[in-house]
This record gives C-alpha cells, structure tokens and sequence, in this order.
C-alpha cells in the first residue's frame, strides 16, 4: 500500500468532489438561464405588463438557491436508490418512505428540544446535527431492516418480485407511521417547533449585484449538511476499505464471495448508508418545509429516483449530478412558470416526468451511467 | 493426509446433473490438474469447492475439516483461493485496490504492504500499471492481476480455472512458469483446471481426467502423459 501525500489526499476527497459540485451546479445553472431568456424571447409579456425577462432577471438568485436546496435534498434521496440499485441491480421503491421516516425522526427530536428548552439555548448546530444524525440513523436501522426482512429472502427470485415487495413496503410503512402517529400524536400533521426560532426562520437577506434576495435559514442548513455529508460518503466509497468492498460488491458480486467479502454484510452496510442518507435529508427537508406528514416521501423520492434515472442509476456521481440538476430544472421552471396564466407552478412536476420520460427513451443509461454491456 | 479431500460430490445445475460423484484428493505442496474437455466438470468441480455451486451430496474437507456447504467467503477464509474462469477481476477497481480486495480478511496493514511487494516482484508487469483501472488491462495482465489477488491472503491452497484462456502462447509459458514458482517458493497447493492438458500435466505432479462429470482417470502427470487414450483424445494426437 502506497501512502497518499496530504495534498493528493485533499485533492481526492476535498478539492475534486467540491469541484464537481459547484461545476454541476453552475453548469446546471448556466444553461437553464440561457433557456428562460430563450423562453422571455418567444413570450416576452405572458400577461399584461408583466416583462418575462425583467422578472427572470429579478428572481434569478432565488430560482438558483432554491434550486439548489431542492437539488441537494434530491440528490441525498437519490444516492440510496443509485447505491442499492448498484449492489442488488434493484430499486428499492420502498426508499422514499425512508425519508419519510427521516423527516418524523427529525420532528421527534425537535419535538424533545423543544421541551426541553433546548431550542434557545443550545447551538443550533449541535441541534441540527442530533436531529439529522438521529434520523440518519433510524432510516439506516430501518433501511437494513427492510433488507433483511422483505428483500434478501426474494434474493435469486425473477426481478419483478422484489420490486412489487418494496412497493408493499412502501404502503406498510406509510400506514404503520401514520397509526403510530394517530395514536401517539391524534394527529399526522407533523408540525416542526420552529416558528419563531430565529436561527431556523428569520430570514437572511443576501445583496446580489442590485437585488436583495432573502435566504431562509434552513436552505443554508440544507446546503452545508449535504455538502458535508457528500464529502463523507465520497470518501468512504472511495477511500476506505468498506467502500471499496462496497464497489467490488457492485462490480461483480460472486467474485468479492470468492476473495473473502460477506457479501450479505456488504449489502446490508449498503443499505444502511443509502437508508441514513434519506433518512437524513428527511430531518434536513422536514426542518426547511415545516411540516410533514406520513406521506410525504412520496413526490421527493419519485423526483429523487427521477435524479438517478437522469444522472445515471448505479452512479454515485450521477446521482449528485441527476439531484442537482432536477433540483435546478424545477426551480427555475416554478420561477418562469408562474408568470404564465393557466399554466401555473403546479404543472412543474409533468416537467420533472417528462424529463424521466426522455431520458428513458433516448439515453437510457442516464447522463455518467456506464454502458449497460460493460456490467457482467 | 491429503489437505483436500473430495468425495463423491454431485453437484446440479437446475435439471443438469454436472457433477456425477467425484472423488479426489489433493495433498499438501502438490500441484494437481484436472483435465477433461468442455462440460466434462472441471470448473464445477472448483466451484463446489469454492462455495460457489452447492453439492447435492457428497464432502468436502479441507485440512481435515469438513466444508461442504459452507459459504464463498467463509471458505476463503479457510485459505482456499479461487481464481475464477475468465479471470473475473473487478473492472472499475484499480489494480492496487483489486490487489488490496484480496487481503480482504488480513487485518496487518503491513503484512498486507509486504505481500503486495512480493506480488509485484513475481509480477513487476503489474507495479507498472498499479493505479490502471482493472478493466484497461489486457487478457495476460488481467491473469496476473487475478493470480496476485488470489494470492494475496497467503492461501493454503490455490484453484486455477482455466489460466491460460485467450492467452497468446508466448503469454501461456510465463503463467505455468509462475505457477510453477508459486508452488515452489510459496509452497502453496494448487488444483488446476486447464483445457491445455499437455502444459497443465507438465507442470503438475498427479492429474486427474473428467469426462461428463465423472473422474475416468487418475494417475501420475508423468503417465497421464504417456497414456495412449489420453494422448489421443485430450492432446490431439492421432
């Protein structure tokens, strides 16, 4: 074993994977601003005085920023499925529910801080971490669980049986939390402590160029978990030992048996990770939207299977990517749709579906997906 | 004793009875081949062995011990390396981490730094190429890397399958010098599979012949070699 000089080691795990996101990112960014010109082009006034290009100038900062947080919260959901579907050649359907779970945990948690007093008086980055962590945690249990109990003994069965076992564990996860919740709580509306919280919800006014663009605390959260959460799982699938069995796994499963790997060990480790990553980017998501409900994993983690798709399913990177991306698309197509009549902000998710759609038909292996004959 | 005792193993492929009761032994330092053409049950035979393929019935025992229906990676764990057929080494890995993934259960970091400098001496092709990706490799070096990596964990014992598939010639007589080598300065037992009969029984002390899954021969390399049946049918003479 070589050993790797600091800077290589800074360049591997800290340089490189923050380049890649910010290049996503502005990549992303760039090329959507491009295309509501285009549209401010082909229908500068969509209602009376109202100048399309003037308004997309006004909200651009916002469109970004939103499209960001959304990007990263897709982005953490979708590296489960990307991860599981690279070891087991397998979507776990059953994924977004742990975010669900994730995102109840984290209104536990904050529930208990708020008890206790501890919303005002301890650090706000010590609270998020415990919520985050918490609902990391839980997700993973519960993702490993999962495995164990409705996928693993389906192992070697035709592909569709897993998949139509996840989607019942998907409805049982639902209802399970939402009984829990009417009986513990009377009530599935699951509203986190945190109006009036200053940390949490007084907003941030940044100056870009000549407009104020107002940030909410929590999409700051968001973006700084992620990121420091994304660092981590790079390095771990890339620089630990567990990650590369992870990866050998993935690549051919029979052969990692051979040199020694429990394979079961490493599929179950897997989910873990993949489950503690939605799980988290529930709490981080819970924090941000207010209020949560049992069903709310439902269009983040269809959006996030989406973000594989797009990015390349199997693909840790393309899953950043495919998150990123999709996060930038819906918010900027909210941004420019809302001026139009009728065809209001609430049709942004056909778009999210015909993106899916597209890339089904004409690129089929995602944006970084390998080509499907390069798998054994 | 022998280090590894097979017998009367039947192993099954859905309906396909592949295996039809083999029984063979293979004893500490030795190197054995089993020769036998396409189908005969050569490389079932190992991965039964391996774990890989489950035997309906017969055992498996292994330094006395009796592994039969264990799995893959508890077997390695036991010492038995298996190189797999088609070398099947891990694409998207580079070759330090492929050669890394086999020391996967040695705990020592530095037992496992000096292991891979031996590998790299018996196979310096491949310190050239350490951060390549497994998959840029060509066929005689992806072998290599596949050998080094068995190789890696200090087995008792090595199964070949198949070490010279789809290589050029010239690339043939360096892999049987190398498992010759092995075998002598590692003292490792190797069971080896091989299409080409003439190059496996020269290297090899005893050799076994398979045909449809059953064990039709058994002797010496030497008078495998000379055996007029044997020469005709799996050495091509006439």
């Amino acid at each position: 074993m070589e050993a790797r000089s600091p800077a290589d080691w800074m360049y591997r795990f800290l340089l490189f994977p923050l380049g890649q996101m910010l290049a996503f990112i502005a990549g992303s960014a760039f090329i959507l601003t491009l295309l509501a010109y285009g549209i401010a082009l082909l229908f500068p006034e969509p209602r009376p005085n109202i100048v399309l290009a003037d308004q997309i100038g006004r909200q651009l900062p916002g469109m970004v920023i939103s499209g960001i947080t959304t990007g990263f919260v897709y982005a953490m959901i979708a590296l489960g499925y990307t991860m599981v579907y690279g070891v087991l050649k397998f979507i776990n359907f059953a994924h977004s529910e742990l975010f669900m779970v994730g995102s109840v945990v984290g209104f536990e948690v904050f529930l208990v801080f708020s008890a206790q007093a501890m919303l005002l008086t301890w650090h706000p980055v010590l609270l998020v971490a415990i919520a985050v962590l918490s609902a990391g945690l839980v997700s993973g249990l519960l993702a490993v669980t999962m495995e164990r109990v409705a996928y693993r003994p389906l192992r070697g069965a035709p592909r569709l049986v897993p998949l139509i076992s996840a989607i019942g564990v998907s409805f049982f996860m639902v209802d399970f939390v939402r009984a829990l919740m009417a009986i513990t709580r009377n009530d599935f509306n699951l509203t986190y402590p945190l109006n009036g919280v200053d940390w949490a919800r007084a907003p941030i006014p940044l100056l870009i160029g000549t407009t104020t663009v107002n940030l909410r605390p929590t999409q700051i959260i968001i973006i700084v978990g992620a990121v420091l959460m994304l660092l981590f799982l790079n390095y771990f699938v890339n620089g630990t030992k567990l990650g590369r069995g992870i990866r050998a796994v993935s690549q051919d499963m029979t052969t990692a048996g051979l040199m020694g790997i429990n394979v079961n060990r490493i599929i179950a480790l897997t989910f873990f990770v993949g489950g503690a990553f939605g799980g988290a980017a529930g709490a981080l998501f819970g924090m941000n939207v207010g209020t949560v409900t049992p069903f709310v994993g439902f269009f983040p983690g269809l959006k996030a299977f989406i973000a594989a798709v797009l990015g390349g399913i199997g693909s840790v990177t393309g899953a950043l990517l495919g998150g990123l991306t999709l996060g930038m698309i819906e918010s900027f197509l909210n941004g420019v749709l809302v001026y139009f009549p009728v065809f209001g902000q609430r049709y942004t998710d056909i778009f999210a579906f015909a993106v899916l759609i597209l890339i089904l038909i004409f690129r089929p292996s995602g944006i970084l997906g390998e080509k499907v004959d390069e798998k054994v | 004793m022998a280090l590894l005792e097979i017998s009367d193993l039947h192993t099954y492929y859905g309906q396909i009875h592949a295996l039809k009761g083999i029984t063979l032994t293979v004893g500490e330092g030795e190197i054995v081949t089993l020769v036998g053409a396409n189908g005969a049950g050569k490389s079932t035979t190992l991965r039964t062995v391996s774990g890989i393929a489950r035997p309906r019935t017969g055992s498996i025992r292994f330094a006395g011990r009796d592994i039969t229906g264990m799995k893959p990676h508890d077997i390695a764990a036991l010492g038995i390396s298996h190189v797999p057929e088609g070398r099947r080494i891990f694409p998207l890995l580079t070759v330090q981490e492929n050669i890394e993934i086999g020391a996967w259960n040695v705990a020592d970091r530095k037992q496992i730094g000096k292991r891979m400098q031996e590998m790299f001496a018996l196979f310096p092709r491949l310190r050239e190429r350490v951060q390549q990706k497994g998959g840029t490799l060509s066929g005689g070096e992806q072998q290599m890397l596949a050998i080094a990596r068995a190789l890696m964990c200090d087995p008792k014992v090595l199964l070949l399958d198949e070490p010279s598939m789809g290589l050029a010639p010239v690339l043939v007589e360096g892999i049987f010098d190398i498992i010759t080598r092995i075998n002598q300065e590692q003292k490792t037992t190797i069971l080896l599979v091989e299409q080409n009969a003439l190059m496996a029984l020269e290297v090899a002390s005893r050799g076994y012949v398979l045909q449809s899954g059953k064990i039709v021969l058994a002797d010496t390399a030497h008078a495998l070699m000379h055996n007029e049946e044997v020469r005709r049918v799996y050495l091509g003479e006439n």
